[in-house]
């Protein structure tokens, strides 16, 4: 589903954020990005969306070299992906509903299949009931599961998430993680930038990590360390 | 599609409504740099009807008696071929009966009672004569000489009818051009500044649209008809203004005396629409361009 070859990615002309990464994730996994602040989690999960180029290697999402593709084709890229934030990266003047309904509105959607797909994907999220709300009426916990909400709303077979628990109390934390847990069920891959102890040790899933930008372990029901 | 053009629209809208006065100024702004570049026009015009007769580089117009014999309009001809030293001969021009009424129509336009007085039958026809010579007092001596001719009526010289009026036309025009280029070009900044400030304001907005896997011309389309709109909005002003300043002005000249020339500067309704519509089609194209600048360089928030 996702394979990363030698890939290398500079910020300025000295800073190596990403050093020579290769890794391989089949459909369906849940894996893990571990590492302190500034060990290129992120970057990683900007290479596959493309919101950022390597120098060097190459990235294949679904099948295709996604450094190859054209500037036009990215958006048809970006459907495939879902992507959730530490921060939500909610719309403050729009409902619950409308959040989620954004994601395929702005795909040009018709609205027949958003009035069916936006109440069943928030019902998902554990949010039903609430679709009237505006984000500053949520706790942190609801307002993440919105954000789960828009991102899978599309069905993407892969599902990014940047420390998606980092604003979040830990019995939140693990809620958002039984959430993703349910989400990976359906088949979807989930690859997730983390540096929260609990909820890696408690998942038992494969856990790359990086140091400086180098992946110094990949490893197959991982903790922590 | 359907989706996408509602889509479309309703954003465009709520656009206009989230930045009322930034909308207000590039509107404003653009309906008054329109009306100055429409006004330029009518100038235009209206000092063209003026000139209309001496178009050319026409020195001395010969007028012919209406009742003139085809003998006597083909002497005078002769005289003033005679002349090759003062009267540029490949030049000289004659302007029958019908040519003459043709004309007339222009140059009394905002003077309706002495056009009605006009006909093919009774108006003179003349000759137009371009002068080789650069002496003014020789071409003066010329026209003496002329009017003493059988079958002409009387002889004008460019000189006493319109110098002043030529030499006023060229400066307003330089005037009002530079002013409405400078104008349009301040609109085309004040658009373009509107539609970088929403996508300044809706930047989180934009951003999840692109990580949604929105193309950049659905990003773009709305803001870019929100200018489009802007200029558009602003040159249906514009029109509005043009037309109250043209009526105001017909009116103005039609309380002037007749046979003064000041109704030669009355501009057709016709003429008014045409302009008109080059403005609405500049005040569109000046909105598309300031937002499309926009909203290409300010897709990457």
């Amino acid at each position: 589903m996702i394979r990363l070859e030698n890939v290398s990615k500079m910020y300025g002309t000295d800073t190596l954020a990403v050093r020579d990464a290769s890794f391989d994730i089949a459909k369906g996994e849940f894996v893990f990005l571990v590492g302190p602040s500034g060990s290129g989690k992120s970057t990683l999960l900007r290479l596959i969306s493309r919101q950022e180029r390597p120098e060097r290697g190459s990235v294949w999402v679904a099948g295709q070299n996604i450094n190859e593709l054209a500037e036009s084709r990215v958006p048809y890229l970006r459907r495939t992906l879902g992507n959730v934030f530490q921060d939500y990266k909610l719309l403050p003047n729009k409902t619950v509903f409308e959040n989620v309904a954004f994601a395929l509105e702005v795909i040009g959607q018709p609205k027949h299949i958003i009035r069916q797909q936006v109440p069943q994907v928030i019902e998902l999220v554990g949010l039903a009931g609430k679709e009237d709300r505006f984000p500053d009426q949520l706790s942190g916990g609801e307002q993440q599961r919105v954000s789960i909400a828009r991102a899978f709303v599309n069905r993407p077979l892969i599902l990014l998430a940047d420390e998606p628990t980092g604003n979040l109390d830990p019995t939140t934390g693990e809620g958002i993680m039984a959430l993703l847990d349910a989400i990976n069920r359906t088949g979807t891959t989930i690859i997730m930038a983390t540096h929260d102890h609990r909820v890696v040790n408690a998942m038992r899933r494969r856990v790359i990590q990086l140091d400086r930008g180098v992946m110094v372990r990949d490893q197959e029901r991982g903790v922590y360390e | 599609m359907i989706s996408r053009i509602s889509y479309a629209l309703r954003e465009t809208a709520a656009g206009f409504r989230r930045n009322m006065t930034l909308t207000a100024a590039a509107v404003l702004t653009s309906a008054v740099s329109l009306l100055l570049v429409g006004t330029t026009f009518l100038i235009q015009r209206a000092f063209d009807n003026l000139l209309v007769q001496w178009r050319g580089d026409v020195g001395m117009i010969v007028f012919v008696r209406p009742d003139a014999s085809q003998e006597q309009i083909a002497f005078i001809e002769q005289t003033l071929k005679a002349q090759p030293n003062v009267v540029n001969v490949d030049k000289l021009q004659y302007l029958d009966k019908v040519a003459s009424y043709e004309e007339a129509k222009r140059v009394f336009a905002g003077d309706p009672t002495t056009l009605s007085l006009l006909s093919v039958e009774n108006i003179p026809s003349q000759f137009k004569v371009v002068p080789k010579s650069p002496d003014p007092a020789l071409v003066r001596s010329l026209a003496d000489q002329y009017r003493t001719l059988p079958g002409v009526q009387v002889v004008s010289l460019a000189e006493d009818e319109f110098d002043v009026i030529a030499t006023l036309s060229n400066f307003v025009r330089a005037v009002t051009i530079g002013m409405s280029l400078i104008l349009l070009t301040v609109a085309v900044v004040l658009i373009w500044n509107t539609i970088r400030t929403a996508m300044f304001a809706r930047r989180r907005e934009i951003e999840v649209m692109k990580l949604v896997g929105a193309t950049d011309w659905f990003i773009r389309i709305p803001f870019m008809l929100e200018g489009l709109l802007q200029g558009l909005i602003g040159a249906v002003v514009s029109c509005g203004g043009l037309w109250a300043l043209n009526q105001a002005w017909t009116n103005g000249v039609a309380g002037f005396k007749a046979g003064t020339g000041v109704s030669s500067l009355v501009v057709p309704g016709s003429y008014v629409s045409g302009v008109m519509v080059a403005l609405l089609v500049i005040g569109s194209i000046a909105g598309a361009i300031g937002s499309g600048v926009a909203a290409t360089k300010f897709l990457d928030v």
